[in-house]
């Protein structure tokens, strides 16, 4: 029997119950799940093991929430936790690819993450599913960076329409730590996501990169939380999205200023393209701020493309289709190009290419 | 260069105010404060028309069924008992000057307002000084064939009493919301303004004027109807403080904006800090019509304030231009709604937030474009202060945008008055405390620029006055 996820990716201080933001509910959640079976992790770089102890620091905080998190927990059937030697600088990235088809209908991942002191990795997480397959992946990331270490975790999720999906993401940064994270929602039928970072040491910082895409009748949902408690923390996140036909997106995304976390910078933006009459698209961006001397900044644009964008693109001769491709393309191509693989650059692009290919006309 | 700044001690992160979402005032839901008994009781004393009547009635079932709000600053300390006081009418209802607290007489003197007009202002006045002005004005206004009278005389008059009927909490209906449920029930005082056709008011109307009538500025009921072509400036409240013995006001105000008409409302608002500010402010308009809001919030204990505007005919406009300034012990949380529901509509948000000395501000703000309202165009800007690490703000904006033929931008920032901008004016001779109050006064630049001269200035004293020791 399926079960619900209810009231996850919760505003962290909530709003008129009408506009249906402030919380969401996962239908349709395997109450069973089966052993993953095949391989997914990639040969480990030097200085890279496998641990069996999860991250030591248990207070991490999910961005979709407590229940989300211990779903994952109670019903994990793959993935690893990592432990990155202090001062190694891992010379390749950690690959973690997960496929939903055949013997596996659903993927549900808990990936740690513990960078010692000094230390530096790449972890790619990369999901996806065979055509037509019905699947479910609920993914847990936790990130620990010690003193001066530095995570960059990339997740690209392409996942065919008929799989639910959701990744749900908790850090905490210790001085001058750095977390970089960057998220393709692409696929799914329906796509959650949420990720909380504690910017606890001084100077610490994150970046967050997302890219989305809509198209169908795909349903998005995303949940950001930046917590700064040190002083000198700084956050930047940076969202991108395109949204096609009946495809809706939400986007919660909050900077919270704790007391004490003094010349703290926390900047925000989401850029979002529409292009059908029927699209739904949902903003929160929330900046909560218990203290005086920081710079909190949010800005958000939704809308048509330009029409001198798309006016120049068609005076060298693109058809106003191929030219709003193109201008799709642009939106995500700073994102994609972070993407430490080729492989995976060029699925991303291609991933994309072959959904707007599929479309005849954008209004 | 930076001048020295005091060290802060970092203690345990305080966040109970989320919290209280477990824990709203039990005592207050529990507790049947109201009964039909007094609903009826009021009602009688008041001789309602029939519907009424009814209408109180149903309003009271209403506010029985609804829960509290579940989001926003606590409720804690809102005491049914009182509400029942003060609204029963047999309650004495008298305020007396010597109970005004000290501090409101304070700023009366300081802002140079005199005797008579400082007990009429405060609410507790024999009114006697504003009700020759406010005749005064009436007749002036009555040449043009321009309805302005209280709300029980509107309701009671055989010309006006239909139109009341028609548009009587047909804007904010009494299931929006417990408070306004409340209202519905209990409602006394307030103004009724028509203005016909074509009819453009040279000056602004001002309903401080209308405070005489008993209960009025608690659950004081506003409509104004703002005919074809017409244009109003409303100015409600006034920009001293005002005393109310009682702790709740629930006010509503309505706001009808016809075919290419223009109505500006204006709302200093000051209350004395015991109060909790539940207010409803809702306007309509119509085809190219347009709705100005001008806004501040300076007084009050908890304020949940939230003008919207339902842009219902195609090219309306609403503007919507508030300043909020939180001290100690005060919780506001303010900002506005906009529905696009026709094509090619627009809104403009743009507010400004100061805290300080504790006190703790929230922009809460819904901009929703519906899915036929195409070519719609919203922008929204808020800017929040913080005078010191003591105090809070937060910024809570949701967009719901359902067509892509929109554009619609947000901007919000957050921040402390820059030392380098404090140093530059002290570097020119001015003190710290006034450079300081120079570039407060500066902040709030947008929101004066629209207000009439008399209250710009007595805005700027006031923000004067809750700055003074605020150095942060």
């Amino acid at each position: 029997m399926d079960l619900a996820l209810k009231e996850i990716n919760r505003l962290p201080v909530p709003t008129w119950n009408l506009l249906g933001i402030n919380s969401a509910d996962i239908n349709g959640v395997p109450a069973v799940t089966a052993p993953y079976k095949g391989e997914y992790l990639s040969e480990l770089p030097e200085g890279v093991s496998i641990s069996d102890k999860t991250v030591y620091a248990p207070e991490i905080d999910t961005g979709m929430g407590a229940d989300a998190q211990k779903f994952s927990e109670n019903n994990k059937n793959c993935g690893a936790t990592l432990r990155v030697k202090a001062g190694v600088k891992a010379d390749k990235p950690v690959f973690l690819r997960y496929r939903i088809g055949g013997q596996n209908s659903s993927v549900v991942d808990v990936t740690c993450i513990v960078a010692e002191e000094g230390s530096e990795v790449t972890v790619v997480e990369n999901y996806s599913s065979e055509g037509g397959a019905k699947g479910f992946h609920g993914g847990l990331t936790k990130i620990y960076a010690a003193k001066d270490a530095a995570v960059n975790l990339v997740q690209v999720q392409m996942l065919g329409d008929g799989c639910t999906h959701f990744d749900n993401v908790g850090g905490a940064a210790e001085e001058n730590a750095v977390v970089n994270i960057l998220q393709a929602q692409l696929g799914a039928g329906e796509a959650y996501a949420g990720c909380k970072v504690k910017l606890l040491g001084t100077g610490s910082r994150l970046n967050v990169d997302t890219i989305y895409f809509g198209d169908k009748k795909r349903k998005i949902d995303i949940n950001y939380v930046a917590e700064h408690t040190g002083r000198k923390t700084r956050c930047d996140i940076n969202v991108n999205g395109a949204l096609m036909d009946e495809s809706s997106k939400t986007f919660r995304g909050t900077i919270n200023f704790l007391k004490g976390a003094k010349k703290a910078v926390g900047h925000e933006s989401e850029y979002n393209l529409l292009f059908s009459r029927k699209v739904r698209s949902r903003t929160a961006p929330l900046i909560l701020c218990s203290e005086e001397d920081v710079d909190g900044q949010h800005a958000a644009a939704t809308g048509k493309i330009d029409p001198d964008r798309l006016f120049y693109l068609m005076s060298r001769g693109l058809s106003e289709t191929d030219a709003k491709k193109l201008i799709i393309k642009a939106q995500f191509q700073p994102a994609v190009e972070k993407i430490p693989d080729p492989s995976i650059r060029d699925a991303v692009f291609d991933y994309v290419k072959e959904r707007l290919d599929s479309v005849e006309s954008i209004s | 260069m930076e001048p020295a700044r005091k060290k802060t001690k970092v203690k345990d992160i305080d966040r109970t105010i989320y919290d209280f979402k477990d824990k709203v005032n039990p005592s207050f839901e529990v507790k049947e404060g109201l009964t039909p008994a007094i609903v009826e009781e009021i009602s009688q004393k008041k001789g309602d028309p029939e519907w009424m009547r009814g209408f109180r009635l149903h309003s009271l079932e209403v506010y029985n069924k609804l829960p509290l709000p579940s989001w926003g600053p606590p409720l804690d300390g809102l005491n049914i008992d009182d509400i029942v006081t003060y609204i029963r009418p047999k309650a004495k209802m008298s305020a007396k000057w010597n109970d005004v607290p000290d501090d409101i007489k304070n700023t009366f003197e300081r802002l140079g307002i005199p005797k008579a007009e400082r007990e009429s202002l405060a609410g507790v006045g024999a009114q006697y000084d504003s009700e020759v002005v406010y005749h005064n004005v009436r007749e002036e206004v009555r040449r043009q064939g321009v309805v302005y009278t209280d709300m029980e005389s509107a309701l009671k008059s055989d010309k006006y009493g239909p139109l009341v009927k028609k548009y009587f909490m047909k804007v904010v209906p009494p299931q929006d919301h417990k408070f306004a449920a409340l209202h519905g029930a209990v409602w006394s005082g307030g103004s009724f303004v028509y203005v016909p056709e074509g009819v453009k008011v040279e000056i602004p109307l001002q309903s401080y004027f209308r405070l005489n009538a008993p209960g009025a500025g608690q659950f004081e009921h506003t409509l104004i109807i703002v005919s074809e072509g017409a244009d109003l400036h409303f100015i409600e409240g006034c920009s001293a403080p005002k005393y109310n013995v009682a702790n709740l006001h629930a006010g509503c105000v309505e706001l009808v904006v016809g075919k290419n008409a223009h109505l500006r409302y204006s709302t200093i608002e000051n209350w004395s800090k015991n109060m909790f500010n539940l207010n409803t402010k809702r306007a309509v308009v119509d085809e190219g019509g347009t709705i100005e809001w001008v806004s501040g919030s300076f007084g009050s204990h908890v304020s949940y304030l939230y003008p919207m505007s339902i842009l219902k005919g195609e090219h309306s406009r609403m503007e919507f231009t508030g300043i909020t300034f939180a001290g100690k012990g005060q919780s506001l949380d303010t900002g506005a709604k906009v529905v696009h529901m026709a094509p090619n509509t627009y809104s403009n948000i743009n507010t400004k937030s100061i805290s300080k000395d504790g006190g703790y501000c929230a922009y809460r703000s819904s901009v929703k474009i519906m899915p036929d309202a195409y070519g719609c165009k919203s922008s929204v800007s808020c800017e929040s202060l913080m005078l010191d690490d003591i105090s809070g703000s937060d910024t809570v904006p949701v967009m719901d945008i359902q067509n892509d033929d929109v554009e619609v931008g947000h901007e919000a920032k957050i921040g402390r008055i820059s030392d380098d901008a404090v140093f530059y004016l002290m570097s020119r001779g001015i003190s710290e405390q006034d450079a300081k109050n120079m570039i407060v006064t500066g902040f709030a630049e947008p929101v004066a620029k629209e207000l009439p001269v008399e209250y710009a200035v007595e805005m700027n004293n006031l923000i004067k006055l809750e700055m003074e020791g605020a150095i942060g």
